[in-house]
């Protein structure tokens, strides 16, 4: 299927995840929904993962964001939404694990449905990682039409990188 | 896929991902190392997956009681204690730290799900947005690579795949 572009609308496609509460120490409560077209309206970035916990995703994609909050806050970015094609509980234990869930929405597309709906799909079972993982990527998105994408092509983090996309803005 | 695993069948040959505990690395895991299932030739271990790292019934209550009864399970011969789940060695890893498991249990990676279809214990989990390839929840005790117990949950909680089952078979 073809990769979303700039133009495009998000799909209207549910993700999960478990809201911050920092009472919550250990385990996630229940996993809410996040619908995408609850982003109408606003602007957002959304940035994909390969996997929760490996080294460049956990080392410097997601800090990366979480450093640089502010920056986009004052570029008027309402949400920064970090995906993976991993559950819910993942993802907030990673959020736990990175201390960035205060600023980031650690958000899951355990079932592929947003990946898949946007070609930002990629087979890893090669690696052990399974058919369905998210390509590394970043998107704004404003009132749900995409208006920067940004997709790795080679392993790190440019394009797909905080500073690109605050260069977008 | 295959039909589920019995006693006295002989263990699928099958290899897993996991990250070598290293007390020395807090953070991220090294580079994940193979571990196939032939390397239980010979020995006696017990295998237990859970459907979700990080859930709450796997994360309180089914790895935590093979953590602590990890002693009692070695004086009855166990010579490895294995958790299994079909989410990838990275996300093992992390989850054997948040959990203070260090060396007493291997927190392996069936990260394409080819154990658990074929032992047939493979369960589908789209409707709660988790994927079709989930492990059930199980524990199995293999000898020299035969099944000489299995225990799959059918419902909710944890009873003939914890560890005080499997201890009360040994």
């Amino acid at each position: 299927m073809t990769q979303i572009k700039v133009g495009d609308t998000l799909p209207s496609v549910t993700l999960k995840y478990c809201p911050y509460d920092p009472s919550l120490e250990h385990a996630c409560g229940i996993p809410q929904n996040l619908d995408i077209s609850s982003l109408k309206g606003k602007k957002v970035v959304i940035f994909g993962v390969p996997g929760a916990f490996t080294p460049t995703c956990n080392n410097q994609h997601l800090p990366e964001f979480h450093q640089k909050y502010d920056e986009f806050v004052k570029k008027g970015v309402d949400q920064i939404i970090c995906l993976s094609t991993t559950d819910a509980f993942v993802m907030d234990a990673w959020g736990k694990w990175t201390k960035t869930n205060d600023k980031i929405i650690l958000a899951a597309d355990g079932n592929g449905e947003f990946v898949n709906a946007t070609g930002l799909v990629q087979d890893l079972s090669k690696i052990g990682f399974g058919t369905i993982r998210s390509l590394r990527f970043a998107l704004i998105a404003d009132d749900l039409k995409v208006t920067y994408v940004g997709v790795e092509t080679g392993p790190g983090v440019s394009v797909s990188g905080a500073d690109a996309v605050l260069a977008a803005l | 896929m295959a039909q589920q695993i019995k006693v006295g069948d002989t263990l699928p040959t099958v290899s897993l991902k996991y990250c070598p505990y290293d007390p020395e690395l807090k953070d991220a895991c090294g580079i994940p190392q193979v571990l196939s299932t032939d390397s239980f030739k010979g020995k006696k271990v017990v295998i237990f997956g859970v459907p979700g790292a990080f859930t709450p019934t796997c994360n309180n209550n089914h790895l935590p009681e093979y953590h602590q009864k990890y002693q009692d399970l070695a004086k009855k011969g166990i010579d490895q204690v294995i958790c299994i789940s079909t989410a990838d060695a990275f996300v093992m890893d992390a989850w054997g730290k948040w959990t203070n498991v260090s060396d007493k249990v291997i927190m392996a990676a069936d990260g394409n799900g080819e154990f658990v279809k074929a032992t047939g214990l493979v369960q589908d989990l789209t409707k709660a947005g988790m994927g079709a390839v989930r492990s059930k929840r199980f524990a199995m005790v293999v000898e020299d690579l035969k099944v000489t117990y299995i225990g799959v949950e059918t419902q909710f909680g944890v009873s003939v795949s914890g560890a005080g089952a499997v201890l009360a078979k040994l």
